[in-house]
């Protein structure tokens, strides 16, 4: 027995005791392998997935490697079935590669002719195999390269993709980095991020909310140097890049287009949302078009975690350009990673959240559960209830708004974000705070001067719905508070505590309320949401609204 | 000059006589009456057969040199043999002298003869070689006959046909005629019958036959040898032996030889690495056993009518364990073996068609969870080593197409300890921390024992990956605590109930030898915001114990993980926990700090805890009129009722509700009784139990005493006053005294013995023997007479003197002693 830091376990999960002296050469060791899961504040989770050995084969690590870190770092005998197990996988990656075959295009090619067989025979594949070129090869038409790899993944056996890429139409873009007080420079894992893109080709880059993902795709397509096409969740996401591109590289406005809703431009670097990628007329994709529009060398995918998929579907055809997915996490809710992994490519790069936090990128954050106690007349409502209506009565319970006003009143001065779900919930409270309220129905227009006047700080409190969730950018943000969710989900919690977690200028704190109705489905909800905090390693509390509002404790019916 | 056997053992020495014990012990079960009981017990098919399974391929090769080159009254010399592949004379010395010590072949260097019943259980195609063409066919003998004509036949005989050659000369050289067009000689295939025969016109065969190089024969009976057929029907062909050494003049007529064991080509790794890896699995398969149990003593499996747990029962195991079914299979069975589940019936169901009869965990598992983890581990390893079962079976397709169930009979293989014993020993041979590749180690056990191998490949191959799941071997390799388990038999004779391996404190050499490598137990935890909690090692049972009701396990292995909710909260509040008893136990438990969230959770779930209250009542009586019911209640004759006031407007009692009404109205109430709706019952959950074998089942592998030198001597000195005395004696005399009306005779089963291999003796030398039989009216008669063949359970013998051929049942013999002139 060694003594290490890591205890290996029979699910295949590894627990890594992050108190331990060797924790962070463990943690450097099996990184590449394993996924974090979990990284609450003494024991970090991580899971062996065949998806993460393949995406560690894919970067280079072999079996022996793998096996010798779980035995090196293990602090009991690992099994011997659970060794020849990850061996097994990995082996499975590479058998197949395609590759570029300068007589026959595109060709399949086996290392092992029994797995060739095997997968010449599978269902899945049927129809996507051209002829026998020889005994250990099988052309493949160039269209078929991306629902290959899809369908190779789905039967075990991933194939390696060799084919290379085309350059596109060359355009030249460099960062605009500078010196000085005011200056800016790619951080270093940005910059490591980039290298390891490049290197693989094509794949996926792992950085939390507020690590600058931004950035990470500038300096791609500075190193990639090509016409690029940008594809983001939404108009107000897009127009983010846009400044920032502006900003940080020598593109100019007019090199930029947006592909929207409103605008239809393209140009050397086009900005297109999902949304307008996957509106449909009579059936039929109507925006197909933009793919083919010019010879782009380099697609970006903004929220890999969100893409649609139809995307996915789009991208199969993509095969041959570049493909750089931007993610704060792999995990999707709808469990297609495997997707990510064919279409889009293995993961390059992943920091965990708290070592890029513990650079101070990203501002530390307080998490705080606030329980309500309901009125009686709120729990008999509640009681009586439908079961599927209980959760909105339970999240807009009136009993709420003077805690929230109590909270912001702790914060004043502080930029308050309050974030919900609910319409009606939020215009009352927008009422209450007397403050503006950002709702879907709000113009683009609208929402970028409400963003602008947060930003500078001329509004203090903005009352948003869920259109907040995603990807737009509120630097000063200090304070959120959420009052009512999507039901329990981890990827919206992700999304909201980033609202926060961007660096503050002056290093303050960060706190992230969530206000919750006691004895209430509320309740649950939001412990599957903090469930997720916690193992994020964010540690929360919990307390009663009475200590929030304090003396002099008001009477709930005082509010109504 | 000796020529018989008997006389060949008579003229050996003390010592030499011993040594021949020595490499054969099952002679001296029981011990034999005199040498010439010895020699016929050597020459037995049943010893025969047990020395050739323990040679291996080159030394039987060898075995099959001398048959070759025996001439007609049986003898050859250790030249000719050696002469058969020249390259390889050395070692075909060599192994003709382990053949001779073990006395398949004696007498000396220039004559040779092979011991009787050797011919009996080999092939009857000494190293793969047909029949001299003189006892096949007469035209095929002409051909023979000329070796320049043979080469020329041979040189003119197109490729087809040449492969046809090719194929049977390298054994075996008979070939079924097979219909297809292409004309190859089918093997031995099962299934030809109801075929009208003959081969297609113009295939390589009947061209072949037709050029007498191959002789037809009819279909192999069930003995395996063809006989001649004439006509063009013929179902099966034979290559001469004189064509097949024809054939085979590149190799040798013993074919390919490999006098030495197929390499090994994998690397040592460190012994400690291979005893960390099984380690590691030695823990993953004791938890696994675990929850295995636990899982059964949850919800029993049920056991089907044909036997064993069904498939849909197994793959439920399978997932309650997170293991593959074949590992639950095996587990399944080492459990059943090591007494810690077994069938018991389960008081429940009755309905018609339900089961009867579920598999539980037994009283030996409560014992067994508690012992530390190297004995739990040594328990289930010497389960496995000793039971008589293969799991590998399971799921496979038996003859009718169903598949074999776990716990059923077709798991059943009496051979499988011995399986276990080749393969592990085999592995054990190698240098210390090799792991050969699976397919590397059933070469190497195929050319050592290819006898034991044949046909039981998949068994070896079980029993290799089962020792790979239990963690026998680690890394392939045998690791050091494995290697106790061969020599663990011996212990089998001290304790042959298994006491000492389930309750007893003796020091266990198994358990001792993995313990080191264990992690010791852990009686803390490491708490954490996400209302986790791991403890970072295998628990302490205490530990265990308490975990299991505030917490929902939720990962386990090198740690275990579990996980606080709601629910476990509320679980151990109402197993009567308080609060600050919950409190304290983290507090006590954890080595981290207690997070301000679990603090808050069971403050909060203590709080609404018990804010409903159930409890059993019997009938309630209610009434607007609290004046009324307060009334019932402090009235005297109500009191035997024991009513209890609920609330202002209900009392409740334990007594029904009949007998309610029936008291107040005696008292000069007038209640009206009420329909009952909804009274809960409370039910406790039992752990439930078999009553099942005390200890574990093992089954008693049949062992040879160790002989040792005074023993083996003594052994020699019984054998040689044995000869004294038969010497002495006439042999109706000895007949008497075999049959238990002498002084001193051997028991009956040991006589019945004798007088089988005597008889096997006499049929070979068609001498006359004396037969001593029990007749249908249970008188006991002797007869002399002269064997003519045994088989089938009968013997057939002429009576000499009255010129009858008589059938002996041979059960009913029960001594036979060769008649000295």
């Amino acid at each position: 027995m060694t003594g290490g830091p890591l205890i290996v376990q029979s699910d295949k999960t590894l627990l890594l005791e992050v108190d331990h002296v060797d924790a962070q050469a463990c943690r450097m060791a099996i990184a590449p392998f394993a996924e974090l899961e979990r990284s609450p504040e003494h024991v970090h989770t991580y899971r062996l997935t065949p998806l993460g050995l393949w995406n560690a084969r894919a970067a280079g690590h072999d079996a022996e490697s793998v096996v010798d870190s779980l035995l090196r770092f293990s602090r009991y005998p690992v099994p011997h079935g659970l060794l020849v197990d990850v061996a097994e996988t990995m082996d499975r990656y590479g058998r197949l590669t395609l590759a570029n075959d300068p007589a026959h295009g595109l060709v399949l090619h086996g290392k092992d002719r029994a797995v060739l067989v095997e997968v010449t025979r599978s269902k899945k594949l049927a129809g996507m195999l051209g002829a026998w070129v020889d005994a250990d090869t099988i052309m493949v038409h160039g269209s078929e390269r991306g629902r290959l790899k899809q369908a190779l993944l789905k039967v075990g056996w991933p194939a390696e993709d060799l084919a290379g890429y085309v350059d596109g139409e060359s355009h030249p873009i460099d960062l605009a980095e500078h010196g000085g007080e005011h200056g800016w420079r790619l951080r270093a894992y940005q910059r490591e991020a980039v290298e390891h893109f490049w290197a693989g080709g094509s794949g996926v880059v792992v950085l939390p909310c507020g690590a600058g993902k931004t950035l990470v795709g500038a300096a791609a397509m500075a190193v990639v140097k090509a016409t690029t096409l940008i594809l983001v969740t939404n108009t107000v996401a897009g127009r983010q890049w846009k400044r920032e591109l502006i900003e940080r590289t020598t593109l100019t406005e007019d090199e930029i287009g947006e592909y929207s809703g409103e605008r239809k431009e393209i140009r050397p670097v086009t900005i297109a949302t999902y949304q307008v990628l996957t509106a449909r007329r009579g059936g039929v994709f109507t925006h197909l078009d933009l793919f083919g529009a010019r010879d782009w060398g380099l697609v970006i995918y903004d929220e890999v975690h969100l893409l649609p998929a139809p995307i996915f579907r789009f991208t199969a055809d993509l095969q041959a350009r570049r493909r750089l997915g931007l993610t704060a996490t792999l995990v999707r809710e709808d469990g297609r990673e495997g997707d990510v992994f064919s279409l889009i490519g293995p993961k390059r790069y992943d920091a965990p959240w708290k070592d890029v936090e513990a650079q101070g990128w990203i501002a530390p954050a307080v998490c705080t559960e606030v329980r309500v106690t309901l009125t009686d007349a709120e729990r008999m409502s509640y009681a009586t209830a439908e079961t599927e209506d209980r959760y909105r009565l339970a999240a807009t319970a009136r009993t709420k708004l003077p805690v929230v006003k109590a909270l912001v009143d702790r914060h004043a001065g502080d930029q308050i974000l309050v974030i919900g779900a609910y319409l009606n919930q939020l215009e009352t409270l927008g009422e209450y705070l007397n403050a503006p309220v950002l709702q879907g129905s709000t113009t683009n227009k609208e929402r970028e001067r409400l963003f602008d006047a947060f930003r500078a700080g001329e509004i203090a409190t903005l009352v948003i719905s869920r259109v907040g969730n995603f990807s737009i950018d509120l630097p000063e943000a200090a304070v959120a508070i959420q009052v009512s969710g999507t039901f329990g989900s981890r990827q919206e919690e992700a999304q909201r505590l980033g609202r926060v977690l961007r660096p503050k200028a002056d290093g303050r704190q960060a706190h992230f309320y969530s206000v919750v109705a006691r004895d209430t489905i509320d309740v649950e909800y939001a412990a599957h949401r903090q469930r997720f905090l916690a193992e994020q390693g964010y540690a929360y509390t919990i307390v009663d609204a009475d200590d929030v509002i304090g003396p002099p404790l008001p009477a709930p019916d005082s509010v109504d | 000059m000796p020529t018989t056997l008997t006389e060949h053992l008579r003229a050996l020495t003390n010592e030499a006589l011993a040594d021949l014990l020595r490499h054969r012990p099952d002679l001296v079960v029981p011990v034999p009456a005199d040498t010439e009981a010895l020699a016929a017990r050597a020459q037995a098919r049943a010893s025969v057969g047990r020395a050739l399974d323990e040679l291996d391929e080159f030394t039987l090769a060898a075995l099959d040199g001398v048959r070759l080159t025996s001439a007609d009254d049986g003898r050859t010399s250790l030249d000719a043999v050696r002469a058969l592949a020249p390259e390889h004379a050395d070692a075909l010395g060599g192994a003709l002298t382990r053949l001779r010590e073990l006395f398949l072949v004696y007498g000396p260097d220039i004559e040779l003869r092979l011991a009787g019943g050797v011919a009996d259980v080999t092939s009857a195609y000494p190293a793969g070689l047909g029949r001299p063409a003189a006892a096949l066919n007469a035209a095929v003998a002409t051909v023979c006959a000329e070796p320049a004509r043979l080469r020329r036949e041979l040189l003119a005989t197109p490729a087809p046909a040449r492969a046809v050659l090719d194929r049977l000369a390298a054994g075996p050289p008979v070939g079924l005629v097979s219909g297809s067009p292409d004309g190859q000689p089918e093997r031995r295939a099962a299934g030809r019958r109801g075929r009208t025969g003959g081969p297609e016109p113009d295939s390589p065969v009947r061209w072949l036959v037709e050029r007498h190089l191959l002789a037809p024969m009819n279909a192999p009976g069930p003995s395996g040898v063809p006989t001649p057929r004439s006509d063009d029907r013929y179902e099966a062909v034979e290559l001469p032996r004189e064509l097949g050494l024809l054939l085979r003049r590149e190799s040798g007529p013993l074919g390919a030889l490999r006098p030495y064991a197929p390499t090994v080509t994998a690397d040592a790794r460190k012994l400690t690495a291979v005893d960390s890896a099984g380690a590691g699995q030695a823990m993953e398969a004791v938890r696994q056993a675990e929850a295995l149990l636990s899982e059964l003593a949850n919800e029993p499996a049920a056991l089907l009518r044909s036997g064993g747990v069904g498939v849909v029962g197994l793959r439920r195991l399978a997932r309650a364990i997170g293991a593959p079914e074949p590992t639950a299979a095996l587990l399944v069975e080492v459990a059943h073996a090591a007494g810690l589940a077994a069938e018991s019936d389960v008081p429940g169901d009755r309905t018609a068609g339900a089961p009867t009869l579920f598999l539980l965990p037994t009283p030996a598992y409560d014992v067994w969870r508690a012992l530390p983890l190297g004995r739990r581990w040594a328990d289930l390893a010497r389960a496995w080593w000793s039971m008589t079962r293969q799991p590998g079976l399971t799921l496979e397709r038996d003859d009718h197409g169903r598949p074999v169930n776990v716990l059923s009979e077709g798991v059943e293989r009496s051979s499988a300890p011995a399986v276990r014993r080749a393969a592990l020993a085999t592995l054990g041979a190698l240098p210390a921390g090799v792991g050969p590749a699976a397919d590397e180690l059933l070469a190497l056990l195929a050319w050592r024992r290819p006898r034991r191998f044949a046909g039981r490949a998949d068994a070896f191959a079980d029993a290799i990956a089962d020792a790979a799941k239990l963690g026998v071997t680690g890394f392939n390799a045998l690791t050091s605590y494995g290697r106790l388990l061969l020599a663990d038999d011996d212990t089998s004779d001290a304790d042959p109930l298994g006491v000492t391996t389930t309750g007893g404190a003796s020091a266990d050499p198994l358990a001792a030898a993995i313990a080191p490598l264990l992690p010791a137990p852990v009686d803390h935890v490491l708490l954490q915001a996400d209302l986790t909690l791991v403890v970072p090692g295998p628990a302490a049972p205490e530990l265990t114990a308490e975990l299991e009701l505030v917490a929902e396990h939720e990962s386990g292995g090198g740690a275990n993980v579990y996980r606080i909710t709601d629910a476990t909260v509320r679980r151990a509040l109402d197993a009567g926990y308080t609060t600050a008893d919950l409190h304290e136990l983290f507090a006590k438990r954890s080595r981290t700090p207690v997070p301000q969230s679990l603090t808050y959770l069971i403050d909060d779930l203590g709080r609404r805890h018990g804010g409903l209250r159930a409890g059993p009542a019997g009938a309630y009586l209610r009434s607007d009129d609290e004046a009324l019911l307060s009334q019932a209640l402090l009235d005297k004759r109500l009191s035997s009722l024991g009513l209890r006031r609920l609330a202002p407007t209900v009392l409740v009692t334990a007594q029904h509700s009949g007998r309610l009404a029936h008291a107040l109205r005696e008292a000069g109430y007038a209640p009206i009784a009420e329909d009952a709706s909804g009274v809960a019952v409370p039910h406790t959950a039992r752990a439930r139990r078999a009553v099942g074998p005390a200890g574990p089942v093992r089954t008693a592998a049949p062992t040879m005493p160790a002989l040792t030198a005074p023993l083996l001597a003594g052994i020699v000195e019984q054998i040689r006053r044995g000869d004294a005395q038969s010497l002495a004696r006439r042999a109706p005399a000895a007949l008497r005294a075999a049959q238990g009306r002498g002084d001193s005779g051997p028991t009956a089963v040991q006589a019945h013995a004798d007088a089988m291999a005597v008889l096997q003796q006499a049929v070979r030398d068609r001498s006359h023997v004396w037969v001593g039989y029990v007749d249908a009216h249970g008188a006991t008669l002797s007869r002399l007479v002269r064997p003519v063949s045994m088989g089938a359970g009968y013997l057939r013998a002429e009576d000499e003197r009255t010129e009858t051929l008589h059938t002996f049942a041979l059960h009913r013999i029960t001594a036979a002693v060769v008649e000295t002139p």
